[in-house]
């Protein structure tokens, strides 16, 4: 042990010079290791006491102590210096850009179609409709005969339906109005109903057109139901889809299980004066109705004298495209990620 | 169909109505109009003009300078090529500035040295036909300086009604049955049209012979002495307003009583025709025609076919024979006027892709009484402008229609309730009086008189005369009613519900994509899973070869788009919610076995050094588990898939994994991996070689369960104790069986 470790003054202003400089929590334990550990300097002039003549201990125990007080003092507030400078450089978070994008997360999601779907289902719902469905592979007899297109209608014809080998009956359905004379023989008037789904057409595809879309048809069925019913719950529909009053106008449109029929058309809810969706005409076709057809009732087991209805047909594949302003329909079942992860 | 307004106002009186007008009316009462634009625009900008001198070019012997006077302070000094340009004629003037078809401006111009300002115009290049031996010279009295269609009195507008909102209208498939309509909208009379057969010469008629009830009637006048010309100008300008072009006089005024009447009619050189007449038959096993167009046609045993005696000289109502057919030396002429049964005609006509004016009409099923009226109206136009013409025999009337014309009973009060509309009875008499219908009403029943024209296809039962009623009425003035009425609780709808939870844990919880494919299967996708065998449903005229059959399940187009991502993506999960149709167990009624499933596929980039459970099939088996332990179907113990039972062939022999639900002790479905070579032969090698895995799970079978709800369970009083079992033991014992040792150790522990 050398003269200067022996000497308190010197001890404590190099321990306390020492404490100053220390940067880290770790330099500081090391410190504190040094001078005040078990076999650390200030333990080491305690130790010399006993060696000291008489009268020289009481004032080097003394000084030893005033060391160890300072030296802790000490250590304590460059710890807390230290964990404060410590927070502040957190502070600063040097490096950090908020400017980044954050890293990608796997996304799952809805397809379009099921999003626009669920909400007119609870449209419907809401106002008493039942939701049904119908089967794709439909008979000929219900998606046809039943609904008055007779056997030798255009509409039948193989450029357009997509027929079934083998037992001669079954058709891909080329609409979702089989599911009317389905829902009449099902339920008791008074009844209203939609049905939602997928339907076929045999046609060669391209932005506009695809063999396969989607669908929804309506029908209520009630005493006495009038054009006056059509065109107030059609007026309802329109402000649930678009979310706002929709002006209309019914003309008259030829479908052979309505009678009359008309087509429906919205104001364009995109434009003023004319835009490429109403195709400059402010007016975009949008549902084709009527009443029912009396023989259409007959074959689905309903009186036409005692009761009436209205049906209309909605595509959701051409909604959804106006919704989210798609150009291509064949993107909707392309099963493509970079259409699917837009949504 | 394009209607001229011109036209239209031959039949009745437009005054005070404008094209605008008139487009919207009809369309809010009677057809679709889908669009109205003015007839050639450019005639407006074309002057008539003096040719005061014709010089011949200084520099050219083929050109000409010319002076002409178009009205203006100055001459104008223009050459031109033309051969029979001379001095003193009226001619149609594109002056510099003006646009003419095809986008030609024109420019003020030096040719070879001359300047010139302007051009005379030819036919063709005002987009008036073919004519351009020369330049179109006009009538001498125009005034000079005139827009030519002012000049001509051809300013017109063109309305295009769409085709398919009049395919239940017979009747409006000309400009008469149009103005008809305009009239009843308008409350105008429709001018007096007079189409009484003129008088008939005494001779024999020429003989016609049906063989077939395709031909409901056929009528036959002959005409003699009618010389081949051009059309008058009026003529050719409402043809040409219409789209068509004009030919000659007989073609043209063939046309025109076409497009007037809505009666396809059709001309033959009667000195061409054997003397054995007519006669209407179906065409005989390989017979073939060549028709006007030049084309030989292959016939079958449903097409109908005009011979005369033998040789086919008309496809019926659909095109006339090229050696029947009028040619410049023709005078004796036989007008063909006849109606056909509209699905023959419709058959014939879409098997050889051949649609016409004329089949368009046939096929919408025309009035046997318009014939008659059509051949009086040919007669009677042609004989104004060529009154030398003679009529030397009787008519040929063949068939056996009968008049649709009758009478209709209906109810007011039955009108007013469909309608919903607060229309009085004096008001429906009044539009049914328009209409021409006829009313006559006695207490609440009105009885109408169907005319013949609309009794073939449109007016038969009572809605139908709601519909007269109120398209005329106007459904905009019908006010809105609110529907009320008593309703029985709407299904609860167990499978729609069940799908949207499925379709939620799916895309939110399991971040996978949901996608929705087409019912065809891909036929070398199923060669490539192996599964090309199994029954399918399949269509006889798929869009495609190899993609007509309907699928049985999601997975192998889910399969497809997988590997069609792969291309782009690192990790693809995909799910679909579909349904399947099963043929082999089809009900009594035919229709095949209907099956609701969801499926899904992760394909994730091929693992390196993963541990159990990081790879795609143990991530979709968590994934099942948690979809079920959500819908509350609690699993027993993983095991492996049984072959057969309908499980998909093409999974891998071992990695397959039945998802058996502990109430029912039933499986719900599966997840696994593919074979290993049929994961190769879809695709999913060299770029897109995944860690792949699919899941199946029955929507029907899941129906059945009963779900068990979440259960609340004490919280433990005492902290866990978590205990970490490692268990060596040879490959052979499953998993499942160490698993049921420790929990029932477990439950005698606690």
């Amino acid at each position: 042990m050398t003269d200067s470790q022996l000497d308190p003054a010197r001890l404590e202003s190099e321990g306390l010079a020492r404490i100053a400089a220390a940067g880290t929590a770790a330099e500081l334990s090391a410190i504190e290791r040094d001078y005040l550990g078990k076999t650390g300097l200030v333990a080491g002039l305690l130790a010399a006491i006993p060696s000291l003549p008489k009268e020289e201990r009481g004032g080097a125990g003394k000084a030893a102590n005033q060391v160890k007080g300072a030296l802790t003092r000490a250590l304590e507030a460059r710890a807390q210096d230290l964990e404060g400078l410590a927070l502040d450089a957190e502070r600063a978070a040097v490096g950090f850009d908020a400017t980044l994008p954050p890293p990608a997360v796997e996304r799952g999601g809805l397809h379009p179609i099921t999003m626009v779907t669920r909400e007119l289902e609870d449209l419907f719902a809401q106002m008493g409709y039942h939701i049904l469905d119908g089967p794709e592979v439909e008979r000929d007899w219900y998606n046809f005969e039943a609904l008055n297109i007779p056997a030798d209608h255009p509409a039948r014809d193989s450029q357009d339906t997509f027929y079934c080998q083998g037992s001669g009956n079954l058709v891909l359905r080329t609409h979702t109005s089989p599911v009317q004379v389905r829902a009449m023989q099902r339920l008791k008037p008074p009844f209203r109903a939609v049905a939602p789904g997928k339907v076929f057409r045999q046609e060669s595809t391209d932005a506009s057109h695809e063999h396969t879309f989607h669908q929804m048809e309506g029908l209520v069925v009630d005493k006495d139901v009038s054009v006056g019913h059509l065109i107030g719950a059609m007026k309802t529909l329109l402000a649930g889809i678009f979310g706002k009053e929709v002006e209309v106008r019914l003309r008259p449109g030829y479908f052979p299980f309505v009678e009359p029929g008309f087509e429906l058309d919205a104001r364009c809810p995109f434009c003023q004066d004319g835009c490429s969706v109403c195709k400059r005409t402010t007016w975009i076709e949008l549902l084709p109705c009527g009443l029912v057809h009396p023989e259409v009732l007959r074959h689905g087991g309903i009186d036409p004298e005692e009761w009436s209805g209205f049906a209309f047909g909605l595509g959701l594949s051409r909604l959804v495209m106006l919704r989210y302003g798609i150009d291509d329909v064949r993107h909707l079942l392309s099963g493509d990620l970079r259409f699917l992860d837009q949504f | 169909m394009h209607i001229s307004y011109n036209w239209l106002a031959r039949h009745v009186d437009l005054s005070g109505i404008t094209p605008q007008e008139l487009a919207e009316n009809l369309t809010l009462s009677t057809a679709e109009v889908e669009d109205l634009f003015p007839f050639a625009p450019h005639l407006g900008d074309v002057v008539v003009g003096h040719v005061l001198e014709r010089v011949p070019h200084p520099d050219a012997d083929k050109l000409g300078v010319c002076q002409v006077d178009v009205g203006g302070p100055e001459v104008l000094n223009i050459v031109c090529g033309a051969p029979n340009v001379a001095g003193g004629q009226k001619v149609a003037v594109a002056t510099v500035g003006t646009r003419l078809p095809g986008d030609f401006k024109i420019k003020k111009s030096k040719i070879r040295g001359v300047p010139s300002e302007g051009m005379i115009c030819s036919e063709r290049e005002l987009g008036l036909g073919d004519n351009h031996d020369g330049i179109w010279v006009l009538p001498a009295d125009l005034p000079v300086g005139t827009p030519v269609n002012k000049a001509l009195g051809i300013e017109d507008w063109v309305i295009d009604i769409d085709n398919k909102s009049l395919t239940h209208r017979p009747d409006l498939w000309g400009h008469r049955g149009i103005a008809r309509e305009v009239a009843a909208i308008f409350r105008r009379s429709l001018k007096p049209l007079d189409t009484r057969l003129p008088e008939l010469g005494g001779g024999a008629a020429f003989p016609v012979r049906i063989d077939d009830g395709a031909c409901s009637r056929y009528l036959g006048l002959a005409i003699d002495g009618a010389r081949q010309e051009a059309s008058p100008t009026w003529l050719k300008f409402l043809l040409l307003a219409v789209g068509q072009r004009p030919l000659d006089l007989l073609v043209d005024l063939s046309n025109f009583v076409m497009l007037d009447l809505g009666q396809p009619n059709h001309a033959f050189d009667r000195s061409r025709l054997s003397a054995q007449g007519i006669v209407v038959r179906k065409a005989r096993a390989g017979e073939t025609m060549t028709t006007l167009d030049g084309v030989e046609r292959s016939l079958t045993v449903d097409d109908l076919l005009i011979t005369d005696g033998d040789r086919p000289v008309a496809l019926a109502g659909i095109m006339g024979g090229e050696d029947s057919k009028v040619e410049g030396d023709t005078s004796k002429l036989l007008l063909e006027v006849a109606t056909f049964a509209p699905a023959v005609i419709r058959r014939t006509s879409s098997r050889l892709g051949l649609r016409s004016d004329s089949s368009a009409r046939f096929e919408k099923n025309l009035d046997p009484v318009l014939p008659e009226a059509a051949a009086g109206h040919f007669a009677r136009l042609l004989r104004e402008i060529q009154p030398q013409v003679t009529f030397p025999l009787s008519l040929s009337d063949a068939g056996t229609w009968s008049d649709p014309a009758h009478h209709l009973t209906v109810r007011a009060s039955r009108i007013k309730s469909r309608l919903g509309a607060p229309i009085t009875d004096a008001e429906i008499v009044d539009i049914l009086q328009r209409l021409e219908l006829q009313p006559r009403q006695n207490g609440d029943e009105i009885t109408v008189q169907i005319p013949s024209a609309r009794a073939t296809k449109d007016l038969g039962i009572e809605a139908d005369i709601v519909e007269e009623v109120g398209r005329i009425y106007r459904y905009g003035n019908i006010p809105v009613t609110p529907l009320v009425g008593s309703l029985s609780p709407a299904d609860s709808d167990a499978r729609r519900k069940l799908v949207r939870r499925i379709q939620d844990r799916l895309a939110g919880g399991a971040r996978l994509r949901e996608t929705l494919q087409y019912s065809f299967e891909n036929d070398a996708v199923l060669s490539a899973l192996g599964i090309a065998g199994e029954p399918r449903v399949e269509v006889q005229n798929p869009v495609a070869e190899g993609h007509g059959r309907i699928r049985r399940s999601p997975l192998p187009n889910l399969l497809a788009a997988a590997q069609a991502n792969r291309q782009r993506h690192g990790a693809v999960g995909l799910f679909e919610v579909a349904k399947g149709y099963l043929p082999e167990a089809a009900n009594e009624h035919g229709e095949p076995h209907e099956v609701h499933l969801v499926a899904a596929v992760l394909a994730l980039p091929p693992a390196k050094g993963a541990g159990v459970g990081d790879g795609a099939l143990a991530r979709l088996h968590g994934i099942a588990a948690d979809l079920l332990g959500h819908l509350g179907v609690k699993l027993l113990h993983a095991g492996e898939l049984p072959e057969g039972h309908g499980y998909p062939t093409f999974l891998h022999p071992k990695k397959r994994i039945a998802l058996r639900s502990a109430a029912s002790e039933a499986i719900v479905g599966f997840v696994a991996q593919l074979d290993p070579g049929r994961q190769q032969a879809v695709g999913f090698d060299g770029d897109c070689t995944s860690d792949l895995a699919v899941m199946e799970l029955s929507i029907d079978r899941l129906l059945e369960e009963e779900p068990s709800g979440s259960r609340y369970q004490a919280l433990p009083r005492f902290p866990e104790v978590k205990v970490d079992v490692a268990v060596l033991a040879p490959d052979a014992i499953p998993g499942s069986e160490i698993m049921n040792l420790i929990e029932q150790a477990g439950k005698r522990a606690r």
